[in-house]
C-alpha cells in the first residue's frame, strides 16, 4: 500500500489545509480586534469553539460509521469511527483546556457546570472508557460491532445531557458561542474562517488516519 | 419466550440469592459509610440525602448488573443463550426487566434503613418517592443492562462496566436526585415534571436501542 503522503492529490489538500490554518493564526492573533474587557482572553474562542465543532462532528461520525457498519457490516467503516473518536476526543480534550484558560480571567474560575462544557467532559469521559474497552475488548470482531453500538449510544444521548444539564442549573446560560453568533463582521467573519479552517483539518486528520488503519489491517 | 426468559432469570436468583443479597449488603455499607462520613447538620445532610441515596443505587446497579451477567460466563452459559433459535432482543428485555425488579426490591428494604441511619425522616410521601424511583429504575437498568451486554466478555468487564456506564448514566441521575428532592420536599408537579419527562425519553430512547442493538451486540 502507497505511503499516504505519496498519494498527489492528499499532499494537495494538506498543503491546502496546512496553508489555509497558517492564514487563520496569523489572523487571529494580529487582525482580529481586541475586545476592551477580555484582551487576548477572547482570542482562544477562535480555537476552543472551532474545537468543539470538530469534536462533536467527530462524535456524529463515529455514530454515523457504526449505523454503516451495522447496515453495511464492512469493517473500512470501523476504521473510519475509530479514527473519528480520535480526532474527537483530541479536539474535546482541546476544548477542556481552552475553556478553563477563558473562564479564569472572566468568570473568576476555572470550572462551571454549564451545559456545553459539562456535555463535552462526560463525552471526553464516556470516549476513555471507549478506547479502552477496544484495547482490552478480547476478539476483534465483536469488539468493532460493539464499539459501533457504543458511538451510537454516546451521540444519542448528547441531546439529553445537553438538556438535564440545562435544566439543572438554568441560572448558568452564559456562554462564548451564544455571543459569537452576535458579533460585529469584524469578529465574525475571522471566526467562520476559523471554523472553516478546523473543519477541512478534520477531513485531513480523518482521512489520514483511516488511511493508516486499514493499511494496518491489509499489511 | 419473553416470559421464559424473564422466569429463568428470577428462578436463578430465587435460588441462588446472589444478585438481591449482595446488592442488599453493599447497599447498607454505603449508608453506613454515608452516615459515619457525613458530620454535618440534619439540613445539610437532607439537602444531600437524594444525590445520596442515587449514588448508593448507582453503586448497587454495577454489582448487581454486572453479577447477573457474570454468570451467564460460568459453563459458557452466555454463548448458548445467544446462539438460542430465539430474537436476541429479547435476552435485553429479560434482562432489562428481571434487573429492574431486583433493584426494586433491593430499594424496598434499603429505603428505611437509609432515611433511618442518616436520621432523617422517612418521606412524607413515601409512596410517589417509590413510584418515581421505580420510573427512574428502569431507566437506570435499561443503560447499565445494555452496556453489561457489551462489555462483558472483555477482559476487564468489571472495570469497563462503570467506566462506560457512569457517563451514559450521568443526565439519568441528575432527573433522579431532581426528582426525588421535588418528591421530598413536597413541591408541586409543575416544578418537577421536566425530569419525568427526561426519564421517560431516557427509558424509551435506550429501551428500544437496547432491544435493537444487542443481536450486533452478543453476536459471535
Amino acid at each position: 500500500m502507497n505511503l499516504f503522503f505519496n498519494i498527489r492529490k492528499n499532499r494537495i489538500f494538506t498543503s491546502f489545509v496546512a496553508a489555509l490554518f497558517l492564514i487563520n493564526l496569523v489572523n487571529i492573533i494580529f487582525f482580529t480586534p481586541m475586545i476592551a474587557d477580555q484582551h487576548w482572553a477572547q482570542k482562544i474562542f477562535y480555537v476552543h469553539v472551532p474545537s468543539a465543532w470538530v469534536g462533536f462532528l467527530s462524535y456524529f461520525v463515529v455514530m454515523v460509521s457504526g449505523f454503516m457498519l451495522f447496515i453495511k457490516n464492512n469493517d473500512s467503516w470501523d476504521d473510519v469511527g475509530l479514527a473519528s473518536a480520535e480526532i474527537g476526543t483530541f479536539f474535546m480534550g482541546l476544548v477542556l483546556v481552552t475553556g478553563p484558560i477563558w473562564a479564569k480571567p472572566i468568570w473568576g474560575t476555572f470550572w462551571i457546570w454549564e451545559p456545553r462544557l459539562t456535555t463535552t467532559l462526560i463525552l471526553f469521559l464516556f470516549y476513555l472508557g471507549y478506547f479502552m474497552f477496544r484495547s482490552f475488548g478480547g476478539n476483534i470482531e465483536r469488539v468493532r460491532r460493539q464499539a459501533a453500538a457504543l458511538g451510537i449510544l454516546a451521540f444519542i444521548n448528547v441531546p439529553i445531557i445537553f438538556l438535564s444539564v440545562q435544566f439543572w442549573e438554568p441560572e448558568i446560560q452564559s456562554h462564548p458561542q451564544v455571543e459569537m453568533t452576535s458579533q460585529p463582521e469584524g469578529i465574525l467573519y475571522p471566526f467562520i474562517f476559523s471554523l472553516i479552517s478546523f473543519t477541512l483539518l478534520f477531513v485531513l486528520m480523518l482521512r489520514y488516519r483511516s488511511y493508516i488503519l486499514k493499511s494496518r489491517q491489509t499489511s | 419466550m419473553l416470559l421464559n426468559l424473564i422466569k429463568k432469570e428470577l428462578l436463578i436468583e430465587f435460588r441462588s440469592k446472589q444478585i438481591i443479597l449482595s446488592m442488599l449488603i453493599f447497599g447498607l455499607a454505603i449508608i453506613l459509610i454515608f452516615a459515619l462520613s457525613s458530620n454535618v447538620s440534619s439540613e445539610i445532610l437532607s439537602s444531600y440525602s437524594p444525590g445520596m441515596f442515587w449514588l448508593m443505587n448507582l453503586f448497587i446497579v454495577v454489582l448487581g448488573v454486572h453479577r447477573s451477567f457474570a454468570y451467564e460466563k460460568e459453563f459458557d452459559a452466555f454463548s448458548l443463550l445467544v446462539s438460542a433459535p430465539i430474537n436476541r432482543g429479547q435476552i435485553f428485555l429479560s434482562k432489562w426487566i428481571s434487573g429492574f425488579i431486583f433493584i426494586t426490591t433491593t430499594q424496598l428494604i434499603v429505603i428505611v434503613p437509609f432515611f433511618n441511619l442518616l436520621l432523617l425522616d422517612i418521606p412524607e410521601n413515601l409512596l410517589l418517592f417509590i413510584l418515581t424511583s421505580m420510573l427512574i429504575n428502569l431507566g437506570m437498568m435499561a443503560i447499565a443492562n445494555l452496556v453489561s451486554g457489551i462489555v462483558i466478555r472483555s477482559n476487564f468487564s468489571e472495570i469497563l462496566l462503570p467506566l462506560l456506564m457512569f457517563p451514559l448514566l450521568s443526565p439519568l441521575i441528575i432527573a433522579a436526585t431532581k426528582i426525588s428532592s421535588a418528591v421530598i420536599n413536597a413541591h408541586s408537579y409543575e416544578v418537577w415534571n421536566v425530569w419525568v419527562l427526561i426519564v421517560v425519553s431516557i427509558v424509551v430512547l435506550f429501551g428500544l436501542a437496547g432491544y435493537a442493538l444487542f443481536d450486533f451486540i452478543v453476536e459471535e
